[in-house]
């Protein structure tokens, strides 16, 4: 089944040979390389349908095939316009790779370009079940740093501390666990071409788990810092 | 356009190379006197004439003040980064340094890319005289940890020795093409290289497909100021304060002095790969000779810290790739420093993994680099190289902190958006500071170099500014901005940290016509005659040694004889007979150094106390 056309792979006009032209990176009449349109898609530039769930094998073997042809070592000799193109396009396509290949990012990126990515309305809001603990963690955190600067005994505090920053790492996985079924659940609305209402509500979910995911993960960062 | 040769600009040695046609082989291209290794060592001249290698190392015994050695440490560094180091490098930093660091070298002063350009015009000029044709672009390795203004200063090096550098490779990707071509291996590789000064450590993926061989880097690490140059520092620290003890000398690492003992050293450091003790025989000021016997196990004890200073980052790169050690399919050394046996065993423990050596290690990272030139110029499309930025990219925010825009170990090309607007009302420069580093704040990140964006005037918040990051296929840094608004692409005004900006870069290209641009054989008239200076010299200083006396009348004929011949070749242009007069005077010598060599052991016993011997 193919994709409508959206804004990101509209027709392109050749620079070279000025043919309207619908190839993804070369030209299907001259075959040279194709400069970048205004808006990428990091899915349509690796042949990727909008889904959350990849097979990491196809999607590294996409990415070399396209690395082949479009590595700047192709256009050591060739114009300054193909060699700044291809310069352009490679470093698409490995911010592209990178960006698809992680879970989590995957899921950011995806929400970005449907438009849905919000974060939280504070960057300090702590989910609702997690703020007794979070309560619990800073006043830790506090005391430890107090201690340092008097010079006290800190041992407790940090195994106080260390047993804290397991039990968030451990809350970030259950996150990830709840991540993944929620991204099932966005590869089924298209599968069963369902409305927007529903894409709508499970985009909402997964921007909510972005969400929490990130206030626990700098939480754990901040632990982290504090126990170096 | 012209061929692209693959060169190494090491810390020790360099090296120009190509892959002959015929074979599908890489080689290095000799030089004048056959080898393939060029000392990367400059000399300057009274009258300004430029000597490099060989005949440059010669210099570093009679005339330090006018000679530098391992540049490659002072590239893309301001003078406070170097500071810690003088006491063990006889540098001169010239007062004159800002943030790039001049040199001082006789009575002239030169930064650290114009010295690097030196020694790549010789290995151009190498080049020029074994193809018989000009060559003007070239590929060269730099370690792959190193940083954006030191690769900066090495595309700087190539521009002001008039070659167009098609690309810069990492050294351990270098290596991993010549013995991927070699060997064919396949898996993932740990390919561990150990130079005169730098260390790295990188883990590729090496895949055949129906299309080709893949070689990903995965991760890499290292440190940009670890390497057979510290071995050498801490056998010349050890032997100074032995020296002190006994015999109350202190003598600056400046002098003739400090640089004939870091030639014993370095003599000893080798035979120790090979012999379970050297002794080191060191004439003194003083007249009396220093003797020290080094074991190899005290030798080892010694250099430890270094070896285990490697380690850290080969654990990092490891976790970064996601990969135990076990995991690791083949494992490579690379460098002349890893032919000490203390890293063999260290290395070969870690990864409990047989080495690969079997490709000479001062040779292989030149060999990969004319493989990659080979790639370039004929478009071979069977190889693909995938290799990544060794640094974290960021930006200084607010508070002094850093937001890392490009993560390290991403594949290159690479490159991040960033969003400004304006915060006054008719501001008209937008501020941006990028760094390099892992660290959380901007101070202990490395600066790579601060941008100016002009925009017109107009309300605060108004403007739109997209600028883009990107990281090119050299690990170069490039920075575009454009108007959201209007499209268009914006000034940015670039202030490197820690480099040459192009208007230092023009200068010095119109300076450097000034230096004499010798032909091929006018320099080899020069650097024959300068080899004739030194041996003349130091057969009149045999001569005069009491113990010469042993020689038979015969003898004494023979090497006057040889005196006069060769002071007569001098006097003329032909570099050959010169050469061939320096060769008979060395043989008709051999029998006085041994005469020498040997009281000089007699009257060191001597010397010992009983007890001692």
């Amino acid at each position: 089944m193919s994709e409508p056309f959206t804004v990101t792979n509209a027709p392109l006009v050749c620079w070279n040979c000025h043919e309207r032209t619908i190839g993804t990176h070369f030209c299907p009449g001259c075959g040279k390389v194709l400069q970048v349109p205004e808006h990428t898609d990091y899915f349509f530039m690796l042949g990727l349908p909008r889904r959350l769930w990849l097979d990491m094998g196809t999607l590294e073997q996409k990415f070399l095939e396209l690395s082949w042809k479009l590595h700047p070592d192709n256009f050591v000799n060739a114009t300054t316009e193909e060699r700044e193109i291809s310069l352009t396009r490679s470093s698409e396509l490995n911010d592209a790779y990178r960006t698809l290949r992680g879970p989590v990012s995957r899921v950011e990126y995806l929400l970005a370009i449907e438009g849905t990515r919000k974060e939280g309305k504070t960057k300090q809001q702590a989910p609702p079940e997690l703020l007794e603990e979070v309560f619990g963690l800073n006043e830790s955190l506090d005391e430890l740093r107090e201690a340092k600067a008097a010079g006290s005994d800190v041992g407790a505090l940090r195994q106080r501390l260390g047993t804290a920053e397991q039990g968030f790492k451990q809350k970030m996985k259950e996150i990830d666990d709840e991540l993944q079924l929620a991204a099932r659940k966005w590869d089924q609305t298209l599968d069963a071409n369902a409305d927007e209402g529903a894409k709508k509500r499970v985009m909402s979910q997964l921007n909510d788990l972005l969400n929490r995911r990130s206030y626990i993960r700098n939480l754990v960062v901040n632990v982290q810092k504090e126990l170096l | 356009m012209g061929r692209i040769v693959g060169i190494d600009l090491g810390t020790t040695n360099s090296l120009v190379a190509y892959v002959d046609a015929q074979t599908g082989q890489p080689r290095c291209i000799p030089g004048p006197s056959g080898g393939t290794l060029c000392p990367s060592v400059v000399s300057i001249d009274p009258d300004g004439g430029i000597i490099v290698g060989e005949p440059a190392r010669r210099r570093l015994l009679t005339q330090p003040e006018r000679s530098i050695y391992s540049v490659k440490r002072l590239m893309g560094r301001g003078p406070a980064d170097v500071q810690s180091e003088l006491r063990l490098f006889p540098f001169r930093i010239d007062p004159s340094s800002n943030h790039v660091i001049r040199v001082k070298l006789g009575d002239k002063v030169f930064t650290p890319p114009e010295i690097s350009s030196f020694i790549l015009r010789e290995l151009k000029n190498w080049a020029e005289a074994f193809f018989g044709e000009a060559i003007e672009r070239a590929v060269i390795t730099v370690p792959a940890y190193f940083n954006d203004a030191q690769r900066q200063a090495t595309k700087d090096a190539g521009k002001l020795a008039g070659l167009e550098v098609v690309r810069l490779v990492n050294e351990p990707t270098a290596a991993a093409l010549a013995y991927g071509l070699h060997e064919k291996q396949r898996g993932k590789v740990a390919v561990y290289d150990l130079g005169g000064g730098t260390f790295d450590i990188s883990i590729l993926k090496l895949i055949s497909t129906g299309a080709g061989d893949i070689y990903q880097v995965l991760s890499t690490n290292g440190d940009t100021h670890l390497g057979g140059d510290d071995i050498d520092n801490l056998l010349q620290a050890f032997v100074h304060e032995q020296i002190l003890q006994t015999d109350q000398i202190d003598f600056s690492p400046h002098g003739e002095i400090a640089q004939q003992l870091r030639k014993e050293l370095i003599a000893i450091k080798h035979r120790l790969s090979e012999a379970d003790s050297a002794t080191l025989l060191f004439p003194l000021p003083n007249g009396k000779t220093f003797v020290h016997e080094f074991t190899r196990g005290a030798f080892e004890a010694l250099i430890r810290p270094v070896v285990d200073r490697t380690m850290d980052p080969v654990k990092q790169a490891l976790a970064d790739a996601q990969l135990k050690p076990s995991e690791v399919d083949e494992v490579v050394l690379v460098g002349g420093t890893t032919r000490t046996p203390l890293i063999r065993r260290t290395v070969q423990e870690f990864f409990d993994h047989k080495l690969h050596t079997e490709l000479n290690p001062d040779e292989v990272v030149a060999l990969g680099a004319a493989v990659q030139a080979n790639i370039l110029d004929h478009g071979v499309k069977n190889m693909l190289l995938l290799d990544v930025t060794p640094l974290s990219l960021g930006i200084e925010t607010y508070g002094g902190a850093v937001a890392k825009i490009i993560p390290r170990n991403s594949t290159i090309p690479a490159s991040a958006q960033e969003l400004y607007t304006t915060g006054v009302d008719n501001q008209t420069g937008i501020d941006i500071h990028v760094l390099q580093g892992e660290r959380e704040l901007a101070k202990d990140c490395r600066s790579l170099a601060r941008f100016t964006l002009r925009i017109p005037p107009a309300p605060a918040g108004l403007p739109r500014v997209e600028v883009k990051f990107l990281i090119d296929a050299n690990g170069i840094l490039q920075v575009g901005a454009k108007d959201i608004r209007t499209g268009e692409q914006h000034i940015i005004e670039v202030q490197p940290s820690y480099g040459l900006n192009d208007a230092d870069i023009e200068r010095m290209l119109e300076e450097s016509i000034e230096y004499a641009e010798q032909d091929f054989a006018e320099r080899q008239v020069i650097e024959a005659r300068t080899e004739a200076e030194s041996i003349l010299g130091a057969t009149a200083k045999a001569q005069s040694n009491p113990n010469a006396g042993a020689l038979s009348s015969p003898e004494h004929a023979k090497i006057a004889a040889s005196i006069a011949e060769l002071r007569q070749a001098v006097k003329g242009n032909d570099y050959k007979l010169i050469r061939q007069k320096i060769d008979e005077l060395n043989r008709a010598t051999e029998h006085l150094a041994e005469l020498l060599m040997n009281s000089a052991v007699q009257s060191a016993l001597a010397g010992k106390k009983l007890a001692e011997v």
